[in-house]
Parts: C-alpha cells; structure tokens; sequence
C-alpha cells in the first residue's frame, strides 16, 4: 500500500469534463434529481473550449423564413456534414432540445441579444440562411458554473482522470490524480458521462509553440484514450481538423469574420473562394481552408483578411466580437500595427487537430439517440461524441446526455465494484513517471508525437504514410515507461502526452480504412483522392475488442437526396 | 511571457491561479506567479478574474514578428 492520500467517493451520474456540455449534463442530471459529481481537470469557472468566452450560438428560429425551419437547418447538416452527421441522432440530441437550450441560456443570466434587445444574426459555414446568433458570451462558463452550484452537483476540480473501469463489461467507475497535491481518487460511479472535448497538440503549431492553438491545449484526447480501452466505439476519428486564423496568434475569430462580411484575399489582392466554393466566402469551413491552402501552395501567399470595405460600424462590431471568443485577440491585432479603419489582415491555416470534421457533428465516442456508448452506463456529449460538436450542440445535447445517464442510473440497483487490483496496478502506473531520477520529459516525447504525425498525417495521408506513422507510433509505445515527471504539472502533462500518442495512433487508423477522401483537407488521401458515396458515406468506427485487437466497422449513413 | 503579472499590484487572492484552465499560473507566497508561460493559451481568464488589474498580456517576439 502506498502512503498517498486517496479518497473514495459514490455518485449516481459522473460528468468527466466540466466544459459547456458537461456542465448542461450535470444540469440535467440534477434536475432529474440523482446524485450528481463534476470532475474537471481545470476550474469548471474557466475551462475547455469557452474558457476565455463565446460569441455565437448556431439555431433555427421558426421566424418564419423558408431556411429558419428544423427541416431546413437539418436540410443543411445534411449537406454540409454528409456522412459524418447521423441525422437522427442529430434530430434528437439538437433539434429536441434547441428551444430549451436557448431559454437555459437566458435564464442564467447570459443574454442572446444585443444591448439594444434585438437578436443579431450573421451566415457563414455553408449556411442557407443566418443560423448564427452573434452574442456576448463572456460569462457564460462562469454563469454555467454557478447554475451547476446551485441545483447542489459535487465539483472535483483540478483532478485529471486516468482510466475507466469495468465490472463484467459495464461501467464501475474511474480514477483520477489531483494536479497539484497527487490525492489519488477513486470513484464509483452508476453512470458517467464523457465531455472531454477533442484532442489538441497533435501536430505541429505555426510558430512552434503546442500552446498557441485555436482549440483548448488542456483537451487531449484523455477519455478518448481511457473509454477506446475500456472497449468503447469511437467514430469520426479519421479526421484532421484545421481553420484559418491570424498569422502568429491561432486564435478563434472565423464566424465573427466572414459572419461580418469579410474576405479572404491572396497577395495579388484576389478574393479566391469562389474558385474553390460556389458560397465564396460564405462556404463551409473545410472549403476555405482547402482554397487557402491552394492559395499558398500556388506561390500566391501570404493570403489576407480583408475587412477594407466594412463601415466604421461593422469594424467596431467585428473587434468587439473577436474579443468575446479570444479575449486577446483585439490587442494582439492593435500589437501588430493593425488598424480598425482599413484593415487587412495577415491569415494563414492553424494547426491541424483531431477534431469533427464540421460544426454539425463531432468526432469521438459513437453515441445513439440517448446519447449512450455501446458499454453500459457510458454516455459522452460535446466535441467528446461522434456526434456532437460546437457550443450549440454543446448546450443543446449535453442537457439530454445528462438527461438520459441519471434515467439509467435511476435503474441500476447497486453500484457496481472496483476491482481493488486493478485500481492499485493503475494506481502504480499514474504515479511511475515521479518517481524517475532520469528519463525523458513531456516536451520532448510530445514533440517527437506531433513530427510524426504532422509529417505523415497532418492532413495529407496515403497508405503508406499511415502505415509508417503507425509503426513509428507504436514504436513509441516502449518510451512510455522512461517518461520522467518532476512535479505534479509535470506528471499532469505527461499523462497527457501519452494520451495524445494513443489518440494519434487511433486516429491513423481509422484514416487507413477509409479509403477515400472527405471534407478536404480534414480527410484527404492522396492515395484515393475522390469522394466515394458509394461506399463511405458514413461512419468509421474503431474499438478495441476485448481480446486488445483493434478493429474498424463501417455504418452507413443515409441522407435524403 | 505571455501574461504577466504585477507583483505590485497582486494582493494574492489566488482567482488566476485558481481559474487558468491551463495550471500555468501557480501562487508562490502571498504573489501569483506565471509559472509555465509558454503554455499559455492567451483565453484572458487571468485578467477577467483579477479585480486588481494586475495581470497585462505581453505577446512573445515570434507571434508579432511572424
């Protein structure tokens, strides 16, 4: 037996991951009126994807407008999302909920209008119609934060969690390490529910530094790893996600761009999106990176954001908005010498991650109509799920996630066991790298991860290049047991890059068996460059058996002609 | 360094340490300190939180310069 301080704790719905859909989870799941614990790695106040604050909300309205229906909004993920969108998982997890979502929002004090009480909405992403309500979402995590407070969930925060555990084949509960104080916990749970965002620091960032990144850098893929070894499916895993953003700062800022009527032009002051998307600018994200790319692959880079025919009025509204998503984004662009009046702006494409390859869906544990997994008693939401993704879906489909865990808790009987072996081995493999004297650190181990798979899979990717990404990456494995931490951040950071490795691997395979390309760049096999309906217009899903054999199925998905 | 922290004006009461959803902000004594400021995000949740204006963003040569 160690001499750490460890704790045991009994809840009836876990949320792993205390960002927008974990806390809408927890909302639900306390309404419901079951025991309810919040575990986050951060401070459920400021973490994940909105941390820093969030300026829109994507929703039909029913104002009355041909494109402002639930038919046609699911028209449009239909197309826009093709065969990575399973409709009706969608029309349950969004559409059901949309309507008391945005009531949710309001009613904790987090206002969709504008000061002057109208609701202003922009088009952007493909979108027939402004789906897009602009608003000020500054204090929608720490309001989300509060609400959570008060309908009395139990909040763990800064403790990360390391690994799921089973009691024959269904959930028992997990464990997890407190990152500053290395409390170990072990916690039982009837339920938990996964919204643990996407997997960030996988490939190279544009000036070098894994931290600079549009998406949350402390979303790394943790319960991606945890729940694909507890056999859980993953689906939408093939996918690299990148957008565009300002040159030197990978910061959010695309909506509130093109939302406001901004261009992207190249250096010969072209606007180019109309040559890669009949929407130009108001494409969806996929097209104007591929376009950008093409831009700069042509020698016709660097490639700008052209804001010089905005109003004065459009200005001031677009920095101001660009500060509610990015709160440093206004003074950095000032830093850079840019002025509102006349601005044109340096771009480039970010980084790539493993994320959803569109903001209607997302890329993660394979989830049904009720939001659960195929282990019983693992439910996900958020950019966690195959299915969800962006902060509407968030809001919208992390309330039912929460919903649908406390009704099964409901009708579980007993918690069930922990097997005191198991917990004492992970127990020992948590806490191995501090005790190293020598040994290799996060930083570099997390490097050599990111040069593989920039180089073979960051986007472009063939059979051969995946093929050798995974046989270095599981090369890599061995490196695991030299990994040295010297304080808890450390240790924190170095589970982390593990996770990250694990993902990777993950990730390549499932691009290897889907052998075609999809939502260039996001899925792009140069190898089978073509989209083929025919026979991958659908999900590729990943699990590990429980022999350890790693395996792909392919479910179909069907869409309305 | 990306955020940077007055020692002047930091009165200690531990929001930014307690709020950064990266865990690069650390409380050395009684003056919260960037401890791992090239794992800063830039979100800004440092600065929203601390009522004494004591935390400013410095941008990093490469980010201005590229």
């Amino acid at each position: 037996m160690s001499d750490r301080l460890a704790h045991d704790i009994e809840t009836d719905v876990a949320i792993i991951g205390g960002g927008t859909a974990g806390l809408n989870s927890a909302m639900a799941a306390a309404e419901a009126g079951v025991r309810v614990l919040i575990v986050d790695k951060a401070n459920i106040v400021h973490s994940g994807a909105i941390a820093g604050g969030i300026d829109h909300f994507m929703a039909y309205l029913e104002t009355g407008a041909s494109w402002d229906t639930r038919e046609a909004y699911l028209g449009y993920v239909g197309r826009v999302a093709k065969g990575a969108a399973d409709l009706e998982v969608h029309d349950a997890v969004f559409c059901d909920e949309l309507e008391a979502a945005l009531a949710r929002t309001e009613k904790i004090g987090v206002s969709l209008r504008q000061s002057d009480g109208r609701i202003f909405r922009t088009q952007a992403m493909g979108q027939p119609g402004p789906y897009f309500i602009n608003f000020d979402g500054k204090q929608l995590k720490p309001r989300m934060a509060m609400e959570v407070k008060r309908r009395k969930c139990q909040v763990l925060n800064r403790v990360q969690v390391t690994n799921l555990h089973l009691h024959d084949g269904e959930l028992a509960g997990f464990t997890g390490f407190d990152i500053r104080t290395g409390e170990f916990y072990r916690i039982r749970a009837k339920a938990v529910v996964i919204a643990t965002g996407n997997t960030n620091r996988m490939f190279n960032a544009q000036i070098g530094n894994p931290f600079n990144l549009w998406y949350c850098p402390a979303n790394t893929g943790d319960l991606h790893r945890a729940a694909f070894d507890a056999g859980v499916a993953l689906a939408n895993m093939e996918y690299v996600r990148m957008t565009i953003v300002p040159k030197g700062f990978s910061a959010p800022g695309f909506n509130a761009f093109f939302g406001m009527g901004a261009q992207l032009v190249n250096s010969l002051l072209e606007p180019f999106m109309t040559r890669y998307h009949e929407m130009g600018n108001k494409a969806p994200r996929n097209y104007m990176v591929w376009g950008a790319l093409q831009e700069l692959k042509e020698g016709r880079g660097p490639i700008y954001m052209d804001c010089r025919h905005l109003k004065p009025k459009e200005l001031e509204h677009l920095f101001f908005t660009l500060g509610i998503d990015k709160d440093t984004l206004p003074e950095f662009l000032l830093a850079k010498g840019y002025a509102k009046e006349g601005c044109l702006i340096e771009m480039t494409v970010s980084e790539p991650m493993q994320a959803r390859p569109s903001e209607l869906c997302g890329s993660g544990i394979r989830i049904d109509r009720t939001c659960a997994s195929n282990v019983p008693g693992i439910y996900a939401a958020g950019d966690a799920s195959d299915q969800m993704g962006c902060l509407h879906m968030a809001m919208a489909g992390g309330f039912a996630a929460g919903r649908h865990a406390a009704a099964y808790a409901k009708r579980i009987a007993l918690l069930r066991p922990l097997d005191p072996d198991a917990i004492a081995a992970e127990e020992a493999r948590v806490f191995r790298p501090l005790g190293r004297k020598t040994g290799v650190s996060y930083r570099e181990f997390e490097n050599i991860v990111r040069v593989i798979c920039t180089d073979h899979f960051g986007p472009v990717k063939t059979e051969l290049s995946l093929n050798g990404a995974l046989g270095k990456l599981d090369r890599l494995d061995a490196a695991h047991a030299d990994l040295r931490a010297d304080n808890m951040h450390e240790l924190m950071r170095t589970h982390e890059a593990m996770n990250i490795h694990q993902v990777a691997k993950i990730s390549a395979r499932a691009a290897l068996a889907r052998r075609e390309s999809r939502f260039h760049p996001y899925h792009y096999r140069a190898d089978f460059p073509q989209t083929d309906d025919a026979n991958f217009c659908g999900l590729m899903v990943i699990r590990k058996q429980p022999g350890g054999e790693i395996a792909t199925r392919f479910d179909r998905l069907r869409y309305a002609a | 360094m990306p955020a940077v922290i007055d020692p002047a004006k930091c009165n200690g009461c531990e929001l930014c340490d307690l709020y950064c959803p990266v865990d690069v902000i650390h409380m050395e004594g009684k003056v919260a300190v960037v401890r791992y400021p090239d794992e800063c995000w830039h979100c800004g949740a440092c600065r929203l939180e601390c009522a004494r204006d004591a935390v400013r963003f410095e941008f990093p040569l490469a980010m201005l310069s590229v």
